[in-house]
């Protein structure tokens, strides 16, 4: 029984770093009704950018965040009113085939660009371990990935109910056409929603790459992690998200527990069929 | 020679996809699934057993299609993006299973030596069938009752349900023909490339293709594919050079496509100057 706990605790504190991954896909998802299947490679993109960072500055991952973040949310504007914005009223198809055609630029880009090795973000973290019993000891990394995932989607959840935007980025979710009667300027709206969600990308890039090693085509491997979690736990609601991480990082790490190391995708993407078939709305989302 | 082998082939996945997403209104994102069952059964048929390979690629169809019965189960039960991300997580799941699984070498792979045998002219008329079966398939389809009302089904679902077109049944249909299909086109891709390993045989590249092939050449339309597919085919030919270069203009000409002219190529031309080549409609 005690043997169980190391998995569980690891699949928790992992749980937490997918629920970062996932907040700006159910956000974007939730708000501007838009799949934003381009997800995963923007994560990838955020971790070469701090790479870029860390090694032009020779500062920390976690100090380059600062120029990052700001990049990322300019770029998520910039790409949400340029290119997306035009796509919207033209139907849901449009939007996701341009998602998918950033994806594959993006992809094919960083390719290009950075060589396919293995990267991953230095710190002198990396490494470093947390023996808290004789059955349980935690890695450093997980935790920080963690704290920070809870932490920003407590912030995003604070903003969405108290600030004068966020509650313009509820009601054009809720209904575009009369948030457009109320004032409300839904375009810039939007755009605003995919730069926050790209924030959440940064985060989570930094998040990944820090813990995980990372190659420029590692985008689509979170895009599912990220729709896993948003299957779990469902769209528009950041609580959920974060037990839609928390419930995949458990079930992949239990059942790599029992099967073996090799088994732990699989036992997430088992588990993920499970409940699209089931209960496709999340244990938070809204039946359909 | 080979250039026309992979457009032939292409051109009858991309058909088949265009079947699901243009005609039934099923985006699938699970290709894949069928690309490396089919390639997979040719694979382990032809090598341990020592099946004949084209008996061994007709096998494989039928194996795709089979898989593709037993996932509509589940899948069937999910719409739009959910059935599109759940055919995706089948594939990838498969894709573990199959790297974990010492009876097909798992992550290492399998070499078809019998194919060694085959020269590339068998092949080319082996892909040559493949393809204007499937051009002819689709357009046959289109043709009969089951087109008919899978025409009904795209314009309104609940209307066509009420005088008799039975939604899930035709869904099922095209699910399972286009399984057996591409199948049967991976079996022969494979048959030509002699080696299968389980990353890129169920890589999600292979669906994304297809996707942009379709989208380029003209969604909803039986020529469209086939355009798409000469598109890309030249594309990596000319960039053939520069790796990636030609997947990225791929991108972003579908990112333009769906901007400018959301039809396709075929789509504008039909739209705008009547310009058929295969009518699929009744007079």
């Amino acid at each position: 029984m005690l043997a169980l706990v190391q998995p569980i605790a690891n699949g928790v504190l992992l749980g937490g770093i997918y629920a970062a991954v996932a907040v700006g896909l159910s956000l974007v998802f939730g708000v501007v009704k838009l799949v934003n299947l381009a997800h995963g490679d923007l994560i990838i993109l955020a971790s070469f950018l701090c790479l870029a960072a860390t090694q032009a500055f020779g500062i920390s991952p976690f100090v380059a965040a600062a120029v990052v973040i700001p990049t990322m949310f300019m770029a998520g504007y910039l790409l949400q009113r340029l290119l997306l914005n035009r796509a919207l009223p033209k139907g849901l198809e449009p939007s996701l085939i341009i998602c998918l055609g950033v994806s594959t630029v993006l992809q094919n880009a960083l390719l290009l660009v950075c060589s396919p090795d293995a990267r991953s973000l230095p710190t002198s973290m990396a490494t470093m371990t947390i023996p808290v019993a004789e059955f349980l000891t935690i890695p450093v990394t997980y935790v920080i990935g963690f704290v920070s995932a809870v932490i920003m989607i407590f912030l995003l959840h604070v903003f969405l109910r108290k600030t004068f935007l966020g509650r313009a980025v509820r009601a054009a979710a809720d209904d575009a056409e009369i948030a457009q009667l109320m004032g409300i300027n839904t375009g810039k709206i939007f755009a605003a929603a995919m730069g926050i969600s790209l924030v959440t990308a940064a985060v989570a890039g930094i998040i990944v790459g820090t813990t995980f090693t990372f190659y420029p085509h590692s985008g689509p491997q979170f895009l599912i992690i990220a729709f896993g979690v948003v299957i779990v736990g469902g769209v528009g609601s950041m609580i959920g998200t974060l037990a839609g991480g928390i419930a995949l990082g458990v079930a992949q790490l239990l059942g790599a527990h029992v099967l073996g190391p090799g088994y732990q995708l699989l036992t997430g993407y088992l588990f993920l069929l499970l409940v699209l078939s089931l209960r496709p709305e999340g244990i938070f989302g809204k039946q359909a | 020679m080979l250039l026309v082998i992979t457009f032939f082939l292409y051109a009858a996945m991309a058909q088949m996809w265009n079947l699901l997403a243009g005609y039934s209104g099923l985006i699938s994102l699970g290709q894949q699934c069928f690309i490396g069952l089919g390639g997979y059964t040719l694979a382990v048929l032809a090598e341990q057993y020592g099946f004949p390979v084209w008996a061994a690629v007709l096998v494989g169809g039928t194996v795709a299609a089979l898989f593709a019965l037993v996932i509509s189960i589940p899948l069937f039960r999910t719409t739009g993006v959910y059935f599109a991300v759940g055919s995706w997580i089948t594939a990838e799941a498969l894709k573990i299973a199959f790297t974990n699984w010492d009876y097909v070498h798992a992550g290492t792979g399998i070499f078809i030596r019998s194919a060694y045998r085959i020269s590339l002219g068998e092949v080319y008329y082996a892909a040559l069938a493949v393809g204007a079966g499937a051009v002819a398939l689709v357009y046959a389809i289109l043709r009969s009752d089951l087109g008919l009302g899978l025409a009904a089904l795209s314009e309104d679902e609940i209307a066509a349900q009420s005088v008799g077109v039975d939604a899930s049944r035709s869904k099922l249909a095209c699910f399972l023909i286009s399984a057996f299909v591409t199948g049967i086109a991976a079996g022969v891709l494979y048959l030509q490339q002699i080696f299968i390993q389980p990353y890129n045989a169920f890589s999600i590249d292979w669906t994304v293709r297809l996707l942009f092939i379709v989208i380029i050449g003209g969604i909803g339309t039986v020529e469209g594919p086939i355009v798409g597919a000469c598109f890309f085919v030249l594309l990596q030919r000319v960039f053939s050079d520069y790796d990636h270069f030609s997947m990225l203009l791929m991108g972003a000409t579908a990112i333009i496509v769906m901007l400018a002219a959301p039809r396709g190529i075929v789509g504008e031309l039909r739209a705008r100057w009547g310009f058929e080549i295969v009518s699929t409609r009744r007079r």
